[in-house]
């Protein structure tokens, strides 16, 4: 007796009962490879051709497929979509090789530590005139000064959702979020760099000085915060809340302003400790086998009638000012997506080595201290 | 690998393999090589590796990955991951064996009917059976809107029962998703028994109990070890169900794997670690069984 | 004592079988038939029944995300089907019949993804990809399924193989038969439930893997499970109960196909023995 033979036994006792039920409905099998062998042969002749798809690596729930559809209806290119859920992960499938991607979404920080590691190819602007839709306070930022690199796609913030239903004490801040009595009621993005600032800002340190000291006194404030929280989840954050799931979560305000939509009962509240303002942006990184269709995209993507399109589906904060003046006036007076008060908001910037001991310090506290 | 005497004596293992057989052997061989083998060697060699600031892998030699593997925090989620494992193992065992053993036992007819009952859930898509269960378990899903309509529970917004993202959802959906992986295979077990060994062991004046402890538990063995397998294996670096039943946090190793793959952690030299003492997890588990099996039947 | 006893507390155990397994069958189909029923309700918010449609079902074919991933998932088990079942057969004929150096290392090379875990094989093949500089895609996928595809067809061939009685080769080649004409002609035949049930089980695994996959596909080739899989994570969807409905649909009636198909088989083998006697 020895190892193979047990597995051989195994497995022969498994297929033995496949074989008796299927033996002769096996000679579909055949039949059925037959019939797919052409849509095999039409697939492989088809991505041959001339009209190469453009690969697309978007945050899930951001680029509405009707926005997708028309451009492949304009120009008959086909579009695929991977998407993310953060930036890191973004770059892990960015830089992990395998695919090479056409476009990206990186948020403000990432793409200043992209074009320090010179990933990101300059783009042509001449492929790109509907730039000009976009406010001009959006251009020209830190992580891009000299604008070579990125076109902004939506900004937003990181704030607080309130079912006001069921949490009836007013919630002002992260402080008001991470108590003991809404353990289990609570989701949260799952993404290191958001929860880390979160607690800085709780702590009153500046959110972009990321050194060892400081994360020495995030780690006791998340050791406490984790083992509240329900769900992490950064695709669609308000899944759990409008199914009722949870009661309160720290979201993209996209998602806000969705169960915003939904029910009034939902309130968003930018935390008073201070927030993060996300600048979302398409970028193309380099080695991008279809550079000048990506820049043709962008340019569909600027305009007023897309980009509604996509404030439609996915209620962020809009930067093109030609699409804005299509939203309707309820669009516009949602909290969620233009917030009446501005709160103390801030753009992350890159953090360079740091982020490893980001990554590892919050996969260690969730690995320890998650329920 | 013993070459097996054939039925006649004359053993057709022994022969050297001519042209035929070596042309056979090479795509079989560069296969094995290529795929399997080389993948687990750079895998190794990445779980000696650094990553930089992106979560590119840097190569740099270093040891710190393992340090961090055989840190308390980590050696925990690898227990809990055996643990969840091993309970959804048991469990699946508990509530198939028997079901396997009365299809093994029941009427032609009856058996046919009954394991093609249990074959339809074993071609079906696990995801789509996890997915079935999630609309039963949310808040606002099947299960809740059931107890609301019975008036066990007096309307939705007021005590609904909270059962998804918790570990029992995940065990649950661990359970239901490999059941048929652990039936099949004790069912074949049990369709081989000899039936006059039981009627034997009932002659000779062994109760029921005896009977299953003494004769049939001993003879299934090698199914509920196949089911085992089947069911241990998968679920033990499964993330889909996790994440989808346990709300991603419910951590077990296949999601902390993946997360430094293809998720936020991205530190793949870490992830590679993880996996490697997986596989030699299992690799020290699966030659002790293949020992300890060599000195009973010796 | 035995006589007369024995009989009463096997009965009241067999009903209790009986029962167990009635309960267990329901726990297996319940949370099944419920997603067929709830994919013909109007209301997308699974907790109430409003009324009955189709429109999920005519929705589906607007649907380019999951019929592309159905099509990619089809192309790429059916590849995976013929690789494996070539592979699987070589392998299984080749340690049943020749003695070489290299034999036990082969052995052991076929069983690791037997007992890999699934998600420590995504991540190594997509290590190699990676080093290789291959772009991963529909080629890649289809090497990952087949890697761990092929040693289930090996398995049960060689299974049958084992079973095999040496002489019936040797009898066709007495008969003047090329050793090649004796293989498709003698064992190939022989072994055709195995070749069958092992396509049959590759199919099935290439069609239902998310682990492995989710490291080695690209978005062009995203599989069904990969799609589903997504989705779900977004929460639940009424397009998921009814693509969900007619995989299991599908399903059920491959497997009662099987089934009257095998007793059609029988019914023949009978009457043609009955007419030769």
């Amino acid at each position: 007796m020895n190892d193979q033979q047990l597995a051989d036994r195994h497995f022969a006792r498994r297929s033995r009962q496949v074989s008796r039920r299927s033996f002769n409905a096996g000679i579909l099998a055949p039949v059925v490879g037959a019939a797919l062998l052409p849509l095999g042969c039409r697939r492989s002749i088809r991505s041959g051709s001339a009209s190469e798809p453009l690969n697309l690596l978007a945050w899930s729930e951001y680029v509405p497929p009707a926005v997708i559809d028309g451009f492949t209806k304009e120009t008959g290119i086909k579009v695929s979509y991977a998407t993310y859920s953060s930036n890191e992960e973004m770059l892990s499938k960015l830089l992990a090789g395998g695919t090479k991607y056409d476009l990206i979404q990186p948020s403000e920080y990432t793409v200043e530590a992209l074009v320090r590691q010179s990933k990101l190819a300059p783009l042509n602007f001449d492929r790109i005139p509907n730039l000009a839709n976009i406010a001009p306070d959006m251009l020209h930022l830190p992580y891009d000064p000299e604008q070579k690199y990125s076109v902004p796609y939506m900004s937003g913030t990181v704030g607080i959702v309130v079912n006001t239903h069921k949490v009836a004490k007013p919630v002002r801040g992260y402080r008001g979020v991470f108590r003991p009595e809404h353990r289990g009621r609570i989701v949260v993005v799952d993404d290191p760099r958001e929860m880390v600032s979160w607690a800085m800002n709780t702590l009153g340190l500046n959110i972009n000085e990321v050194t060892p000291q400081a994360l020495e006194r995030v780690k006791p404030v998340l050791a406490n915060w984790i083992p509240l929280i329900q769900a992490f989840n950064s695709d669609s954050p308000k899944t759990p809340l409008i199914d009722g799931d949870v009661d309160l979560g720290v979201v993209f305000s996209g998602d806000a302003a969705i169960c915003y939509q939904q029910d009034r009962k939902f309130q968003y509240v930018l935390p008073e400790e201070g927030a993060h303002r996300f600048i979302d942006n398409l970028c193309v990184p380099t080695g991008a086998p279809h550079q000048a269709t990506a820049e043709q995209f962008i340019n569909y993507i600027l305009r007023p009638d897309v980009s509604r399109l996509i404030s439609d589906k996915f209620p962020y904060t809009n930067p093109n000012l030609a699409a804005r003046k299509l939203l309707t006036a309820d669009q516009l007076a949602n909290p969620a997506s233009y917030p009446p008060t501005a709160g103390k908001l801030e753009t992350f910037r890159d953090i360079g080595a740091m982020s490893s001991e980001v990554d590892k310090m919050v996969t260690d506290l969730r690995v320890k201290y998650g329920r | 690998m013993t070459p097996m005497p054939t039925a006649t004596g004359l053993t057709t293992a022994g022969r050297p393999p001519g042209v035929a057989g070596w042309a056979l052997m090479a795509p079989l061989a560069t296969w094995l090589g290529l795929f399997v083998a080389a993948p687990l060697v750079i895998l190794l060699a990445y779980s000696f590796c650094q990553r930089d600031a992106l979560g590119q892998v840097v190569p740099a030699f270093s040891t710190h990955n393992y340090a961090r593997v055989f840190d308390v925090v980590y050696l925990r989620i690898l227990g809990s991951s055996i643990f969840y494992a091993g309970l959804t193992t048991i469990l699946c065992g508990i509530v198939g064996y028997p079901v396997a053993y009365y299809m093994g036992r029941a009427p032609p007819r009856r058996q046919s009917r009954l394991l093609m009952l249990v074959m339809i859930p074993f071609w079906a898509s696990f995801l789509i059976r996890t997915y079935a269960w999630m609309t039963i378990l949310k808040e606002n899903g099947l299960l809740n809107g059931l107890l609301y309509a019975a008036r066990i529970i007096p309307d939705v917004l007021s005590g609904p029962m909270h059962l998804m993202y918790t570990p029992f959802a995940v065990v649950l959906g661990l359970v239901y998703s490999y059941l048929p992986f652990m039936i099949l295979p004790i069912y074949g077990s049990v369709e081989r028994l000899d039936g006059s060994l039981i009627e034997a062991a009932a002659d000779l004046g062994a109760g029921p109990l005896r009977t299953f402890g003494r004769v049939i538990l001993p003879l299934t063995w090698p199914g509920i070890a196949a089911g085992a397998m089947l069911v241990f294996v998968p679920s033990i670096g499964m993330f889909a169900v996790t994440d989808l039943m346990g709300g991603n946090r419910v951590l077990m190793v296949g999601n902390v794997i993946q997360n430094q793959f293809q998720g936020a952690g991205r530190d793949k030299p870490f992830g590679a670690a993880l996996g490697v003492t997986l596989m030699a997890l299992f690799a020290v588990s699966y030659l002790l069984a293949a020992r300890s099996r060599r000195d009973r039947t010796r | 004592m035995s006589q007369t006893q024995s009989p009463r507390p096997t009965k009241f155990i067999s009903h209790l079988l009986g029962a167990w397994t009635i309960a267990v069958m329901v726990f297996l189909y319940l949370p099944i038939v419920l997603l067929f029923v709830y994919s013909f309700n109007s209301s997308s918010q699974a907790i109430r029944w409003q009324s009955f449609t189709v429109a999920w079902y005519g929705r589906l074919w607007h649907d380019h995300e999951l019929v592309d991933g159905l099509i990619n998932s089809l192309i790429i088990a059916a590849f995976t089907t013929g690789i494996s079942l070539m592979l699987g057969t070589a392998a299984a004929w080749l340690l049943y019949r020749y003695q070489f150096p290299g034999r036990r290392l082969i052995d052991a090379l076929l069983l690791i993804p037997l007992i890999i875990p699934e998600v420590v094989m995504g991540v190594s093949l997509l290590a190699l990809f990676v080093v290789m500089r291959w772009d991963v895609g529909f080629a890649t996928t289809i090497v990952a399924h087949v890697t761990f595809c092929f040693p289930f067809v090996m398995v049960g061939v060689r299974a049958r193989l084992e079973g095999l009685d040496p002489s019936l080769e040797e009898a066709a080649m007495d008969l003047g038969a090329t050793p090649l004409v004796a293989f498709t002609r003698v064992i190939v035949p022989y072994l055709r439930p195995a070749i069958i049930s092992g396509g049959l089980l590759a199919f099935a695994l290439s069609m239902d893997e998310l682990i492995v996959t989710s490291f080695t596909a690209s978005p062009e080739s995203y599989t069904l499970p990969i799609r589903i899989y997504g989705r779900a994570r977004l929460g639940l969807d009424p397009s998921l109960n009814a693509i969900s409905a007619l995989l299991i649909a599908f399903t059920t009636l491959l497997v009662l196909a099987a089934e009257r198909l095998r007793r059609l088989h029988t019914g023949r083998a009978v009457a043609t023995a009955g007419s030769l006697s």
